[in-house]
């Protein structure tokens, strides 16, 4: 494909995916935050069930060698940046998908911290300038770098062609772990629920009660 | 149209885009938001500072800026799509941030996500819809990380909102 080729259709593919969400109002960072503050699901259920698709999907093409994973080492500083991140979303309110999203329903606040995530990205190059960590794309070796803390690169097909079981047994497996998460919340919505209704119920009694007590 | 008038089941939404996304892994790489904005930013950078940009050798090394990047344009395809369902749905209108508290927790915000971003090489997207299903060794690093994050994240924000900071 020609880059002009792959810009168009990951246009349209970005289109579709901004209309999807906007209409259903899905949000990453509501995914975290609300399962964690509020003990609320509708997003984490969306997520989980997108990452079971995804996780089939992939495993299935990449067990015949087919799609294009993604290929770079990763190490402390996979998880000190997105913990970074972590922090930040649930600040600025969005993720930079949602940033997105809602720059396009006209919030100003959004397109802020998008400007500011760009200003972020600015000062990371700067820092990265005078530090070269963590290593460059070209410096990478796919192995432990125990002086540079990374871990190197793995995944269901490095697995696949140690272990020579093919990828998508261990998509299954990873699959079934988040299906089972996914019962987990619906077993959650479900006692929540029950015990709303039974604080009606109560809330009712009381109410008929004193009406009674009154009318006699 | 029904589908501008109410609000679609987001289960439904990231079904559909996790059939799509299969699609976009067989053809160049799964969705992923981060690589475009980092470009953007290059690309921002290089109109202001011209050739003074060689001095900062992150871009010339990791992220040299290009306009033909793909994944720049999924992050302009989303703020394009978003818009169009917001008018198509009359839900499109100017919303500011009224207090300044918010603004500057929106700074902050946006100014750790950038900067998360870069240090990890990906953002939340590629975690959830990229790595991890292709089990990325990455994904289960950023996934710990995101989630502690989160959570540190809400503890700050329990605080400031019961007003103890």
């Amino acid at each position: 494909m020609t880059p002009v080729v792959e810009c168009l259709v990951a246009f349209l593919f970005g289109s579709v995916a901004g209309l999807l969400m906007q209409r259903s109002r899905f949000c990453n960072t509501a995914a975290l935050r609300d399962a964690i503050m509020f003990k609320t699901y509708r997003n984490t259920k969306a997520m989980l069930v997108a990452m079971m698709i995804l996780t089939i999907g992939f495993t299935g093409f990449m067990s015949v060698g087919a799609g294009h994973p993604l290929q770079f080492d990763v190490g402390l500083n996979t998880f000190a940046g997105l913990f970074l991140f972590g922090i930040g979303m649930v600040l600025a309110g969005a993720c930079t998908v949602s940033t997105w999203v809602k720059a396009g329903e006209g919030n100003i606040g959004a397109l802020w911290a998008l400007i500011f995530t760009f200003v972020g990205m600015f000062l990371f190059s700067l820092v990265w300038s005078a530090s070269w960590w963590p290593p460059a794309p070209q410096t990478m070796t796919g192995q432990i770098n125990a002086p540079a803390l990374q871990l190197g690169f793995a995944n269901a097909q490095t697995l696949q062609g140690k272990l020579g079981v093919p990828a998508i047994v261990f998509g299954l497996a990873q699959t079934a772990f988040l299906a089972l998460l996914y019962r987990g919340i619906l077993r959650r919505e479900a006692a929540q629920h029950a015990e709303h209704e039974k604080h009606q119920k109560e809330h009712q009694k009381k109410k008929a009660a004193k009406a009674a007590s009154v009318a006699a | 149209m029904e589908f501008f008038r109410k609000t679609l089941d987001p289960i439904i939404a990231l079904a559909a885009i996790a059939v799509l996304d299969i699609f976009m892994f067989l053809l160049m790489g799964a969705w992923t938001v981060g690589g475009g904005e980092t470009m953007m930013t290059g690309l921002m950078a290089q109109a202001v500072l011209g050739d003074e940009l060689n001095r900062i050798p992150f871009w010339s090394v990791v992220f040299p800026p290009h306009a033909d990047y793909w994944k720049i344009y999924i992050s302009l395809g989303m703020l394009f799509g978003a818009f169009v369902g917001a008018v198509a749905s009359k839900e499109f209108y100017w919303r500011v941030p009224r207090h300044l508290s918010e603004w500057v927790l929106i700074t902050i915000g946006g100014l750790l996500m950038g900067f998360g971003i870069r240090l990890a090489y990906i953002c939340n997207v590629s975690t959830f819809f990229g790595l991890m299903p292709e089990m990325n060794l990455g994904g289960y690093l950023a996934m710990s990380g995101i989630i502690a994050g989160a959570w540190v994240g809400s503890l700050i924000y329990k605080k400031l909102l019961e007003g103890d900071v």
